[in-house]
């Protein structure tokens, strides 16, 4: 049974997630073709203007793509669950538990290869002959710099982010369901219940970092390792965090699904 | 025989409001049985617990002598009064859709029906009238080899000719161990092939009674004896 509905979960808007990725596939090959016919030994203002422009662009792309993805998942949980749609998919003979796992699964496999191909598009886009003999020149000042390679600091940074696909994914299914106890609400319920926890773990997280004594003293030059520390260090910690507070999410999310479901 | 679905004590509180207040019932299997009652009397309600849409305040509902789940699931072919599918599928998606989760499914059953009604099954459900996809509904939920069919407003928003045919539907598919809980307001369009009919009021139960025992021994029809009981 969860393999069925997890076979129609990823069904669901698979052809927008397709359709995104492969736009920004697209951008950042043309991408790699316009930065390789850029001459970087010739600096001028126009060339930084062009630049900026350039990586806000593919920010907001890879941004844009990212939110597709989570919308995607989001929508896929509120309207098979909660709208007239849910009155087919709860008669299922399937229990709660099998709907939040094949939801939490298939949000999973769609997050995953949305990180994994953000990441291959970034690689494809800044691994042309041009911007791999500049960054050859800065090299040793960036491995001093992050106290590691770029390459390794790339891989944790993949590695963190695949890490926190599990949680990332309860944390928005737990906002959405804890939006339908309030009726006539529901979405933005689910929208306050989102930002709610969010803040609760900023709230943590700064605590924690309080505690643990993770802040860069002020006025210190930062350097080699104790950048690298500082980013490690806060960025495990708010990995650590959504994934403890992901614990009491899921569980109030099955409860509210087995107990409190109020189709309207 | 175990009755199809019993009722004890089954209460459901919104807020301070009852839907349904200590409704003891019992339903027996091979019947047509119409659930009436006027708007806000819990019919709904009772439907949704049947299929463990809500869980009770208090009380117990039993199907088949097991608590609503995905046993009870398997035997219920539940049409709700809206529209439930995903208007984005064809009909014919939403056919393979229910072969995958219904083992009861009966797909030959539903594409003859769905000849005679002359529906398209590549057209989208989005692209079909109102009318329309309350027939594929049906006909979906009727093609199930079910114990119990729950149908909620299954003939509100189609013309007679499609009423006669729905109706007619109703009667050929069930068979001689299955119970129809038919949901509705058009009283007198369904009453001829009603073997009993429940009311209820204020989420309570007024009566449970065959036909026949209200012609002879009222000596009326449903229809005038609901407009009686529930005159406004």
């Amino acid at each position: 049974m969860l393999g069925k509905l997890i076979k129609y979960d990823l069904k669901y808007g698979y052809k927008i997630i397709l359709i995104v990725h492969a736009v920004l596939m697209v951008a950042c090959i043309m991408g790699r073709f316009v930065l390789n016919k850029v001459d970087f030994r010739a600096p001028s203002e126009a060339l930084g203007a062009m630049l900026a422009i350039f990586i806000a662009l593919f920010a907001l792309l890879i941004a844009g793509v990212s939110f597709a993805t989570c919308a995607v998942i989001a929508v896929r949980f509120y309207r098979n669950l909660f709208t007239d749609e849910g009155y087919l998919t709860w008669t299922l003979p399937a229990t709660p538990l099998e709907h939040l796992w094949s939801k939490i699964i298939s949000g999973v496999i769609w997050y995953t290869f949305d990180i994994l191909l953000c990441y291959l598009g970034l690689l494809i886009l800044v691994t042309g002959d041009n911007v791999v003999s500049l960054y050859t020149q800065i090299a040793p000042e960036m491995t001093e710099a992050l106290g590691m390679s770029f390459s390794s600091f790339t891989l944790y940074i993949v590695l963190f982010s695949l890490f926190s696909t599990l949680a990332s994914v309860i944390m928005i299914y737990a906002s959405i369901t804890i939006g339908q106890l309030f009726p006539g609400h529901r979405i933005l319920g689910a929208i306050i219940s989102y930002f709610a926890l969010s803040f609760i773990i900023q709230i943590f997280t700064l605590v924690c970092m309080l505690l643990f004594n993770l802040f860069p003293y002020v006025g210190d030059t930062m350097t080699g390792s104790t950048a690298s520390h500082y980013l490690f260090s806060s960025l495990g910690l708010g990995v650590l965090l959504i994934t403890i507070t992901a614990i009491p999410e899921y569980f109030i999310t099955h409860y509210i699904m087995k107990k409190k479901i109020n189709l309207i | 025989m175990k009755p199809i679905l019993e009722c004890q004590g089954l209460t459901k509180k919104y807020g301070n409001f009852f839907a349904l207040s200590n409704l003891n019932l019992t339903l027996e299997r091979g019947q047509i049985i119409g659930l009436l009652g006027p708007n806000g009397s819990g019919k709904t309600t009772l439907i949704k617990l049947a299929n463990g849409l809500l869980t009770p305040t208090d009380g117990h509902i039993i199907i088949n002598s097991m608590s609503p789940g995905v046993e009870t699931k398997k035997i219920i072919s539940y049409l709700p009064e809206r529209s439930y599918l995903n208007t984005h599928m064809r009909v014919e998606d939403i056919l393979t859709y229910y072969v995958d989760f219904y083992e009861n499914f009966n797909l030959s059953r539903a594409t003859a029906m769905l000849k005679d009604l002359e529906i398209d099954t590549h057209a989208r459900l989005r692209s079909l009238s109102k009318g329309t996809k309350e027939k594929v509904q049906l006909v979906l939920v009727m093609s199930r080899d079910a114990d119990l069919y729950i149908l909620d407003e299954p003939i509100g928003g189609v013309d007679p000719a499609a009423r006669d045919y729905i109706l007619q539907t109703i009667l050929t598919n069930y068979t001689e161990n299955a119970t129809v809980l038919i949901s509705t307001h058009l009283i007198s369009d369904i009453e001829n092939v009603l073997d009993s009919v429940v009311f209820l009021q204020y989420g309570q139960l007024v009566l449970n009674a065959t036909v026949d025992e209200i012609r002879s021994q009222r000596g009326k029809s449903v229809d005038a004896l609901f407009r009686e009981v529930f005159r406004c």
